[in-house]
């Protein structure tokens, strides 16, 4: 299936043309600071920081986070079309992918909890400490693994 | 800057860079955590400013400051390292050179925030629209560091002479 993948007209468009794939790597990285960006301030904040700043005054960022998503999401497609196979059997590269999986699952989760609060305005006595590490280790190691996947 | 970059190939930073075969990847995985934080602070701030997100009290969104800093040092750290690495490489690359420019571009903008503006925004509306000049300094910003990520990532793929 991955070789297939590799043969189709985008993926060798992805692989042969001299600017997609690094026009694909650039729009990855600046989807990477939105999502991650975001993401580790608004977890930063539910860890107790910026005070002075309402929890809920973030869910609209949270919704811009989004868009860094969809941007990598798509940007993400063209970079593994070109190199499928190999993206398929790297430990890192699928480690990278349950990383971003999960943090997207969670992302989700924190962002109904907060939606919920906010509405009975009890957003910033919500408690979501745990999550938030989690969130933050998930987007750290999606960012290691991510790198790594160029050596290993 | 190629005499620049002559002169400390070879030398001591350069030497060690380049002798230790994990330490380049494990820089540019903090490179990537720095851009993260970097860009990450400046988006809440800089959209705020522009005028978005009015519901985040517009002072205090310079609470996210610190982290700003913190990427900034991680990625000047990392960065000068990078050059000193491999100088000849980066001296002659018109990706590097466009992303230096726009980050003293970024540098410049800030410097002109904070002379003309920070003092006044604390009695800004919390929660209101911005001035004019916020704005301004708030877009260039925004999209001279979007600049940085995305000629910064060119760098492997364009003209090294």
């Amino acid at each position: 299936m991955f070789e297939w993948l590799e043969n189709t007209s985008v993926a060798i468009w992805v692989g042969e043309s001299l600017w997609a794939y690094p026009f694909m790597l650039s729009l990855h990285v600046v989807g990477l600071a939105i999502v991650v960006g975001i993401l580790s301030m608004i977890d930063f904040k539910l860890l107790g920081g910026f005070k002075g700043i309402r929890v809920g005054s973030f869910l609209p960022l949270m919704k811009f986070a989004w868009i860094g998503f969809l941007i990598n999401a798509v940007s993400g497609v063209f970079l593994f079309t070109s190199q499928a196979s190999y993206f398929a059997t790297s430990t890192t590269f699928l480690t990278k992918l349950a990383c971003i999986f999960v943090g997207a699952i969670l992302t989700k989760v924190m962002q109904g909890k907060l939606v919920e609060a906010e509405a009975a305005g009890t957003a910033d006595d919500v408690s979501m400490k745990g999550l938030a590490i989690f969130s933050l280790l998930l987007w750290l190691v999606a960012i290691i693994a991510g790198r790594l996947t160029a050596y290993i | 800057m190629e005499a620049f970059a002559q002169s400390i190939e070879g030398g001591i930073v350069y030497t060690w860079v380049t002798s230790i075969f994990w330490l380049w990847p494990m820089m540019e995985t903090l490179h990537f955590i720095g851009l993260s934080l970097l860009f990450g602070g400046l988006i809440v701030i800089d959209t705020r400013m522009a005028g978005f997100f009015r519901g985040v009290n517009i002072a205090a969104t310079h609470k996210l400051l610190p982290w700003v800093f913190i990427g900034f040092g991680i990625n000047l750290t990392t960065g000068v390292l990078f050059f000193f690495g491999d100088p000849m490489r980066y001296a002659v690359n018109w990706g590097f050179q466009v992303k230096m420019v726009l980050v003293v571009v970024a540098g410049l903008n800030a410097l002109w925030f904070w002379v003309r503006l920070n003092k006044d925004m604390h009695s800004w509306e919390p929660n209101a629209d911005t001035p004019g000049e916020a704005k301004v300094v708030a877009w260039i910003s925004l999209i001279a560091w979007t600049g940085v990520l995305l000629f910064g990532r060119l760098i492997p793929y364009v003209g090294t002479g």
